[in-house]
């Protein structure tokens, strides 16, 4: 009996190497609830590239969370399909699926009566992994997110503040070394300071995964700050358009994309141009007191240093040397280049 | 008219006393496990329903209204057995707080815990035993608890029907109102009664410690 995988090594066998993603494609994917005139989710077709975080984002009940629902089978699609590496995933038994999908909701979830190391070792467990793998796996999942395990393995899920609860949330979904994970408003409970922190640790920690993450929010920005890919849904979870952040912001497909990115687009595709993009000056004698800038900084930082300090230009230094400067000008020119010089309500 | 002082009676009919409360004793957990069996079984089957939970407990809630000495009558006409007349009857009496608060208890979780827990793969089985059974332990317990010292009420109102237990103190006591014992043997009903359900309440506090884990206390 050979119990059906997503990807061969999902079962695990080593702690150091984790299992990269694979890609998810949704064809024709529907969902359509009796008794309702216009389906949740309207024949979706979408190509979900291995290793990647694809932000679902759109309005409340647009069916980006039932479109992600659908993919671990937590609501069984009316029509269509989901692949997972190929493979259709109503094939596979629903309790196996599930096992090998990392699932983070925003309620998080942990069960109240286990301790933080059985909450994180729940899947590792099901899946029948050995005491022994299953203690270091779990201190090793608590290191990776930034709990000290002698600290809070043996603690309650109660004893520990939200940001703390929602780390243990992310490890437990990552227990089990699963290719995919699936993230439903993970960091929407907690407070903005934390959410930040862990947004960035998030984003760092994927750049070892390299897992195939969907990640569903109502939070623009935060599709910025996370997605390689931000899907941005109307209703129906129709793609009202599927790209990178940088080519959403330069050229929203229409009016809906472009009163979703909201205010401030020019200033928000800063985030995504390094202070390398734009040629440097040469370092004038105006720098304002002690702000300077690393080339791998965004322009958006460069120009907020700028804007605090009242300056015109912001030396840019590496590893101690100044390399040079920019400057306000600079920064606008680029913008005007990128912009193309049209906006929203030009669909091409 | 004053018959013998407490203790000097007490100590006379001490042999009989023991005997009755440790009866008392014995027949209440009798009928408490029936009343868990049936509260239990019906909570496990009704709590994933929207109506049903509803609907049983508000029929155990219009049997449990139901006066005691009335229904012991009732029923003992049907089966003429005092003993298949007693535990039945005091153990539906017990039904009404275990099934629900077993069906409460059920239904707490949280539901991002049963939605987290169904999304990596917990199954419908290990999702009633692992995770809703152990949150709704406590207020089980309390269900049992509660259920207990009704059933140690009302199996004295039981001797009506049956010589059994301690209510026959009390009930020998109304009959012979005005003769010498009477107030030692209603003493006695009182005291013992009361004695047996502390005792229960005593062991509920002590399975309670025990059993519940450290995450859920409250």
């Amino acid at each position: 009996m050979s119990e059906q995988t997503i990807a061969e090594p999902a079962v695990g066998t080593s702690t150091s190497e984790p299992t990269y993603g694979v890609p998810i494609s949704l064809k024709k994917l529907t969902k359509r609830y009796p008794g309702t005139k216009r389906a949740a989710v309207d024949a979706v077709d979408m190509e979900i590239p291995a290793g990647e975080i694809v932000v679902f984002v759109g309005p409340s009940g647009c069916g980006k969370t039932t479109t992600m629902r659908m993919i671990n089978r937590m609501i069984t699609p009316s029509d269509g399909v989901v692949e997972i590496d190929g493979k259709d995933v109503a094939s596979l038994n629903d309790t196996t699926l599930r096992r090998q999908i990392g699932y983070v909701i925003q309620q998080i979830g942990l069960i109240p009566h286990l301790t933080i190391a059985s909450n994180v070792a729940l899947v590792p467990k099901l899946l029948g992994w050995d005491k022994k793998r299953i203690k270091t796996r779990v201190d090793e999942m608590l290191t990776v997110v930034g709990l000290d395990p002698a600290q809070y393995r043996d603690r309650y899920p109660r004893q520990l503040s939200g940001g703390q609860q929602q780390r243990v949330g992310v490890a437990r979904a990552l227990a089990a070394d699963p290719p995919i994970m699936l993230m439903d408003e993970p960091f929407g409970a907690v407070d903005p300071i934390t959410r930040g922190r862990l947004q960035e640790e998030f984003r760092s920690l994927q750049l070892t995964m390299k897992k195939t993450i969907v990640f569903v929010t109502h939070d623009f920005d935060e599709a910025l700050k996370l997605g390689d890919r931000i899907a941005v849904l109307r209703e129906g979870s129709q793609i009202a358009q599927y790209d990178t952040p940088e080519n959403i912001l330069a050229a929203p497909a229409d009016d809906f994309v472009a009163g979703f990115i909201g205010e401030g687009a020019a200033l928000k595709r800063l985030h995504f141009e390094p202070v390398s993009s734009i040629p440097l000056e040469q370092a004038t004698g105006t720098a304002a007191g002690d702000i300077s800038v690393t080339p791998t900084d965004s322009l958006h930082q460069a120009l907020d240093l700028m804007v605090g300090k009242g300056s015109t230009t912001i030396p840019v230094v590496e590893n101690g040397t100044t390399k040079g400067s920019v400057s306000v000008q600079s920064i606008l020119a680029r913008v005007g280049r990128t912009h193309g010089g049209s906006h929203a309500g030009s669909p091409s | 008219m004053t018959g013998l002082p407490f203790p000097e009676w007490l100590s006379q009919n001490l042999a009989d006393v023991i005997f009755r409360t440790q009866q008392h004793f014995l027949l209440s957990i009798y009928c408490v496990a029936l009343a868990a069996a049936v509260g239990l079984t019906l909570a496990l089957l009704t709590y994933r329903s929207v109506t049903l939970p509803n609907a049983s407990i508000a029929v155990i809630a219009v049997a449990f209204t139901i006066p005691s000495v009335a229904l012991f009558g009732f029923v003992y006409s049907i089966t003429g057995n005092a003993l298949l007349t007693f535990i039945p009857v005091v153990s539906m009496y017990g039904l009404l707080p275990i099934t629900r608060n077993a069906i409460v208890g059920l239904q707490s979780a949280d539901p991002g815990v049963i939605d987290a827990a169904r999304g990596m793969g917990v199954g419908s089985f290990r999702m009633l035993w692992q995770i809703r059974f152990p949150i709704a332990w406590p207020v089980i317990l309390a269900g049992l608890r509660v259920s207990t010292q009704l059933t140690v009420g009302i199996l004295a109102i039981g001797a009506f029907i049956g010589d059994f237990g301690l209510g026959i103190f009390g009930f020998n006591a109304l009959n012979n109102l005005g003769s010498v014992n009477t107030g030692n043997q209603a003493l006695a009903c009182v005291i013992f009664v009361a004695a047996v359900a502390l005792v229960f309440d005593g062991i509920f506090v002590v399975i309670r410690r025990l059993t519940t884990p450290r995450g859920a206390r409250v």
